[in-house]
């Protein structure tokens, strides 16, 4: 193997690992707040918001990156815009169609990751820059960094609120003979901002002493 | 003017061109999906709903299209009444849809009441994203059981009191006061107002 198609897959590498720690789009770049904040209140629909987010950040970042020399500089957002609001609109059709209850549940969360800071910030510093592979690579890394944050986020306070992961009881209620009392504030907005906050300093504090 | 169109045309061809590509993707994603998700919107929640409540039906007739309801805070809403019938054809009850506001969301729920409108059978939830463990509990049969077979309409909301029993007085979620209000509000508006018009077009 060359230099050259070394340098190449270590680019590759470190570009898919970045969204899943070095430049973690909620516990590094804190974007995508609203979702991280909404749809964590069980594993399924975080799961599904992130696929969702997974493919819009896919999709946008291959047309990004394919229009990148035909941009003005002054409509670049616009496109930008224009393009993730096409693929927000298909995956919203698609959950519809296909997973309506998750679509409910997930209600307004899904339109609204048209406005989702993560997608408009990886069009901006990476597809606007590079070709389709980096960017489809990137998608998929910061995709994934953020649909693993999601999930576990979710595990935490659905696992505190009902005892259960992903619908699967773990721990014993103490209403059904056993001893878990469930912590149901962590099923409401306030779980979301506790969880994240302690999740946050958790990172922080393994960051520090790894540096 | 020539040299305007051209600079205008210079700078935007691509996103007028990218707006009608896109337009074109989700309108050919929205025809190949519409029929699934009509179905999904019209037929899949409601029959879903309708076979929790009602097991015994085996089909729902519609027999009023647009039954007009103004909720307790003004708004005028249109339902549809459908007649649950069995498999033999005969008339279980009536079953159309309610709506209101509810803590986090609007409320969509399914209500089946007797042939009489005089008592309900029950009720499904087609729509709702209230808070897990508190509104949500709307979704689950302590709350919902005390529907069944209650008086159709004057519901009044308690805090405390027997869930067991079966009358007009609805005992609240805990914590979810708003929620259980509006699901009470919306059987005391919707209830009468789709009986009285039942009556008037003489199918009671």
């Amino acid at each position: 193997m060359d230099n050259n198609s070394q340098s190449s897959i270590g680019l590759y590498k470190n570009t898919f690992l970045a969204g899943l720690w070095n430049e973690n789009p909620v516990f590094r770049l804190m974007l995508g707040m609203c979702p991280t904040l909404a749809v964590t209140g069980a594993v399924k629909p975080a799961f599904t918001m992130g696929c969702c987010v997974i493919f819009v950040l896919i999709c946008s970042n291959i047309v990004v990156s394919l229009m990148r020399n035909l941009l003005k500089p002054h409509l670049r957002i616009m496109m930008f815009t224009l393009t993730i609001a096409t693929f927000v609109t298909i995956a919203d059709l698609i959950l519809k169609a296909f997973l309506p209850d998750m679509s409910d549940a997930l209600g307004p969360y899904v339109p609204l990751i048209i406005v989702n800071c993560i997608i408009i910030c990886r069009a901006e510093a990476c597809a606007s820059k590079n070709g389709m592979f980096i960017s489809i690579i990137d998608a998929i890394g910061m995709g994934l960094g953020f649909t693993l944050t999601l999930c576990v986020l979710a595990s935490i306070r659905e696992l505190l609120a009902t005892g259960a992961i992903f619908e699967v009881q773990i721990l014993s209620l103490k209403e059904s003979g056993g001893w878990f009392v469930p912590l149901a504030a962590f099923s409401m907005p306030i779980g979301a901002f506790v969880t994240l906050g302690l999740m946050l300093g958790l990172i922080n504090l393994v960051s520090k002493k790894r540096s | 003017m020539q040299d305007k169109i051209k600079y205008f045309l210079k700078q935007s061809w691509l996103l007028i061109a990218a707006s009608f590509f896109f337009g074109l993707l989700i309108a050919v994603t929205n025809a190949s999906l519409k029929e699934r998700i009509d179905y999904n919107l019209n037929v899949y929640k409601y029959n879903k709903a309708a076979k929790v409540v009602l097991p015994e039906a085996d089909n729902f007739e519609e027999v009023a299209e647009s039954v007009s309801v103004k909720t307790n805070s003004g708004k005028e809403l249109t339902t549809s009444v459908k007649k649950a019938v069995d498999s033999d054809g005969n008339a279980l009850g009536w079953a159309f849809i309610c709506e209101g506001k509810g803590f986090a969301d609007k409320v969509q729920l399914l209500v089946i009441v007797d042939n009489d409108f005089e008592r309900m059978i029950g009720y499904g939830v087609l729509y709702s994203i209230e808070t897990v463990k508190y509104g949500d509990e709307i979704r689950f049969p302590e709350f919902m059981n005390q529907f069944k077979g209650a008086p159709a309409g004057g519901f009044q909301l308690s805090k405390t009191g027997d869930k067991t029993i079966i009358d007009s007085e609805i005992v609240a979620i805990t914590g979810a006061t708003i929620t259980s209000q509006a699901v009470v509000d919306m059987f005391n508006a919707f209830i009468p107002q789709v009986k009285e018009q039942m009556q008037e077009k003489g199918l009671i």
